[in-house]
């Protein structure tokens, strides 16, 4: 386990250098000067010269990209244009908020998508297609629906209609009760947008396993159906479950940025979407590269829970 | 998913012919009833956005103060805006825009995918490997955040939207295409075809393009539903099509601050991108099932 530890972290430096390269070149890419470009026309030369040195494309192409690699290796990702804020600072204040919506609508998402899946396949399993077609249709409309829609309409219902959630306004972390209301309605939303793809996989991996020996075995012994499903054929289709739950998170990272948007919440994507609107360039690359860093490590993750999983993937 | 057409190619000579159509004709296409439903639902609604110009609508970016705001009625299907001006109109024309996108960023990834896909598969090595390198280094990047980045670069516009857009979806398809080159490769026809020293832009043209194209069609309808999807997003972020211009997006996205006294701006909108994106899954579960017809139901 060790010996595949280091390999798999191993394999995650040139990937992470990528990353660290492809956010350096973005502010390189802005046609034009990039100070000018962010700065204006009206700058005076010596304006221009200061904002080149925040932005970090004063000096030699090669002088520059060794400057941002040793400061990124540093936790120095620069400081606002606007606020003069570290970066590092912002995102640290923001990261809380996201980690915990992305990580309760992760697991909200996984509680309502797997039985449905597993529902489906065991309907069809007993013949019953209709059920299975009703279960996967369902699936496939709610994947079609844009989360910042159905979010609007959740707010025209549930908040505005019923009154029942607030949708801005600051979260006082002290009132557990608040904070539930608070978050319940983006949470929600980005709980189903998953729904779909969790669910066809658990679908498609719990019929195979339902044809399995094992699940016939444990029928023969008389094993109430219920727990053949969930603790036979379900268990052995955790695999394909680490799979898309990696997946998810990708996904579950470009909802939050506009989820976050939509009711307000002092996240890294209103952050994001902050910066672009002021063209605040290394708010706008920290931001994405820790984006794009929470998703290689969960990359990783799932690949080591995999082998946990399945010891045959590591000797493999 | 896995393309299985190939051995059939291989033997009997008129599964050869029906296997270098992507749908074996229009006919069996048609035949199929996702693919059907598909057609009944896109059709009209395509045909709307296209004839809007010429039908007796309102302008979708004429004001008019006199009808701010006013619900769904006969005059205003679908309401008016803050301006009056008239959603039903603005919607068909964000639809051309939506559409617009969604074939374009599904066609060039599709096209990308199919050059650099076959390539790396067909002639491995160095070429594959850093293809590959390339392909891994955008996957890296959750879809939507490349998107907005690409945005953050480049300021918001048409273009803008549809190359961003693209930019995720080319690396996958790049990385399908790959596979299912590389799987052809060993096949004894290639290298019954070489044998008979078929030059290698033969073997492309002839064996492998013809017999990727349809699996790489079922993933490019579900990259076209994705585009809509991620344009309405982008626009409605702010970071996509520049308003006056409606999208469906930034049609969603005015009505938000008129949610209390004006639901339609918002909701009706919002309807069609679902619409579409539902034929577009409707295709892409057609064409697998044309392909491999006991996934049918499956």
């Amino acid at each position: 386990m060790t010996a595949y530890l280091i390999k798999r972290g191993g394999a995650v430096v040139p990937t992470v250098l990528g990353i660290v390269t492809v956010v350096f070149l973005m502010v390189r890419l802005i046609p034009g000067d990039p100070a000018a470009a962010v700065g204006g026309e009206t700058l005076s030369g010596e304006a221009l010269e200061l904002l080149r040195e925040r932005l970090g494309t004063n000096g030699p192409l090669l002088e520059q990209y060794w400057n941002y690699v040793s400061s990124v290796a540093q936790f120095d990702l620069g400081r606002s244009l606007h606020t003069g804020l570290p970066v590092t600072t912002m995102v640290m204040d923001a990261l809380p908020v996201t980690v915990v919506v992305g990580l309760s609508s992760l697991v909200l998402g996984m509680i309502i998508s797997v039985p449905i899946g597993a529902f489906a396949a065991y309907a069809r399993s007993r013949g019953n297609v209709g059920a299975d077609s009703a279960l996967t249709t369902g699936a496939m409309i709610i994947d079609t629906i844009p989360g910042f829609w159905l979010a609007l309409i959740f707010i025209l219902f549930f908040s505005i209609q019923l009154g029942w959630f607030p949708v801005s306004g600051p979260i006082d972390w002290g009132d557990p009760v608040h904070v539930v209301k608070r978050l319940a309605l983006p949470v929600s939303i980005l709980s189903i947008g998953q729904v779909a793809s969790v669910a066809r996989i658990t679908r498609t991996a719990v019929l195979e396993s339902l044809n399995d020996d094992y699940v016939r075995t444990a029928r023969a012994l008389g094993t109430p159906e219920l727990q053949v499903l969930f603790r036979h054929a379900l268990r052995n289709s955790a695999l394909p479950l680490v799979t898309i739950t990696g997946l998810s998170v990708g996904r579950l990272i470009g909802g939050t940025v506009i989820t976050e948007s939509i009711f307000s919440l002092p996240g890294m994507g209103t952050v994001l979407i902050k910066a672009i609107a002021g063209r605040d360039y290394p708010v706008i690359q920290g931001v994405i590269l820790l984006f794009a860093l929470m998703f290689v490590i969960v990359n990783v993750l799932t690949d080591v829970v995999y082998t946990r999983v399945d010891p045959r993937v590591r000797l493999s | 998913m896995q393309y299985s057409g190939a051995q059939a190619a291989a033997g009997n000579p008129a599964a050869r012919t029906t296997a270098r159509l992507p749908f074996r004709g229009m006919k069996a296409f048609v035949g199929n009833r996702n693919n059907l439903l598909g057609l009944i639902i896109l059709s009209p609604i395509v045909l709307l956005a296209a004839v809007a110009p010429w039908l007796p609508i309102p302008d979708p970016l004429a004001p008019d103060i006199r009808a701010s705001l006013v619900g769904p009625s006969l005059e205003h299907p679908f309401g008016t805006d803050k301006l009056g001006r008239d959603i039903f109109s603005r919607t068909l024309s964000g639809l051309k825009v939506s559409l617009t996108v969604g074939f374009a960023a599904a066609t060039i990834a599709l096209t990308v995918g199919m050059v650099l896909g076959t390539i790396a598969g067909f002639m491995g090595k160095t070429v594959d490997m850093a293809v590959s390198a390339v392909v891994d280094l955008f996957l890296a990047f959750p879809s939507l955040l490349l998107a907005i980045g690409f945005i953050a670069v480049f300021g918001p516009g048409m273009w803008q939207v549809i190359l961003a857009i693209s930019l995720s979806d080319a690396p996958r398809a790049v990385r399908l295409q790959r596979s299912l080159a590389l799987s052809l490769k060993s096949r004894t026809y290639i290298d019954a075809a070489r044998m008979a020293s078929a030059p290698t832009w033969w073997l492309l043209m002839k064996h492998v393009i013809p017999n990727t194209i349809a699996p790489m069609l079922v993933v490019a309808s579900i990259y076209a539903a994705n585009a809509i999807l991620a344009e309405a997003a982008l626009s409605f972020l702010g970071l996509g099509l520049v308003p006056p211009e409606p999208s469906l997006g930034n049609l969603v996205s005015e009505g938000r601050e008129y949610l209390r006294e004006a639901w339609w701006i918002s909701t009706l909108p919002g309807v069609f991108i679902v619409i579409v994106s539902i034929s577009l899954h409707l295709f892409s579960d057609g064409i697998r099932e044309n392909l491999d017809p006991r996934a049918a139901g499956h």
